[in-house]
């Protein structure tokens, strides 16, 4: 499934999405940058709650397929197009984690 | 980081990796504020450089040997109520009194202060790994220290003896550990 087939299916908002094509291979969910970093997977869809421009950096690092904030939470000023500029996809989810997480788990 | 002493060693490796001689790594407890210090005598920074410290795509992108640290030790401070401050004076600048100094406080009566961690492995890592460069360590509370450890002192003691032999690093866990064991 790619990026832009998440967003319709789940109706999730966009807070950038310069590669709607990327393929997602799985899910990973974190909200300490550091430990997000060393552990989510080439590919994932990661879910967080953090919305600073740090997680631009950890999505580029772990070359994650998207980013999604759940829970509603807005990325902080200016994060949406420094995440265009870099080429990280952010995708926003008014669900909680856990959620989002079974919705997605029943379309990958 | 889950831990502070982890944010200790990943400061402190950047003041080995800038050529420090003597690195100075504190931990000041006054109230509940704690403030954690790594003072370095390497190379230093410009002022164009220490600006773009803790942009994680400057780090990352165009000097990635400072990493995704700083960022991250900042986030992390002002998360509890706290900061980060960096001083840097390069070497062409500043010929005899070079190096960079990184102070973050937090506030550890924040609920999403992390805890200190195992700092006793953490200084006797950075001595393992860095036996031929001094390293002083300090812990003190409202003022007065209570834990600490000079590398220039055990010099003079050890002699030729390098820090990274085994009896030395185990001598230093159990100084630091004892230390510790008599504050708590």
């Amino acid at each position: 499934m790619t990026v832009s087939e998440l967003k319709d299916k789940l109706a999730l908002k966009v807070a950038a999405l310069p590669y709607p094509e990327r393929e997602i291979s799985g899910v990973y969910i974190g909200d300490l940058l550091s430990w997000v970093m060393g552990r989510a997977n080439c590919g994932d869809a990661w879910i967080t709650i953090m919305s600073n421009k740090n997680i631009a950096a950890v999505a580029t690092l772990a070359d994650t397929a998207c980013v999604i904030l759940a829970e509603g939470v807005e990325p902080d000023e200016g994060v949406g197009a420094l995440a265009e500029e870099k080429g990280i996809n952010i995708l926003l989810s008014d669900a909680g984690a856990y959620d989002t997480a079974v919705a997605m788990s029943k379309l990958l | 980081m889950k831990e502070l002493s982890l944010n200790i060693l990943d400061v402190a490796e950047n003041s080995y990796k800038a050529g420090s001689r003597l690195t100075k790594i504190s931990i000041e407890e006054n109230g509940s504020a704690l403030t954690l210090t790594v003072e370095d005598n390497g190379s230093g920074m410009k002022a164009d450089v220490l600006r773009g410290v803790t942009d994680p795509f400057f780090t990352t992108r165009t000097t990635r040997s400072v990493g995704l640290g700083l960022p991250l030790l900042k986030m992390a401070a002002e998360g509890t109520g706290g900061g980060l401050a960096i001083e840097s004076r390069h070497k062409d600048d500043f010929p005899d009194s070079h190096g960079t100094k990184v102070s973050a406080v937090f506030y550890t009566d924040h609920i999403d202060c992390p805890p200190v961690g195992d700092v006793v492995s953490t200084v006797v890592t950075l001595v393992q790994g860095h036996p031929d460069t001094d390293t002083v360590f300090t812990h003190s509370k409202n003022g007065s220290v209570r834990v600490s450890l000079d590398t220039r002192e055990m010099r003079e003691v050890l002699g030729d003896v390098p820090l990274d032999t085994f009896e030395v690093l185990s001598w230093i866990k159990d100084t630091l550990t004892e230390q510790y064991s008599e504050i708590q």
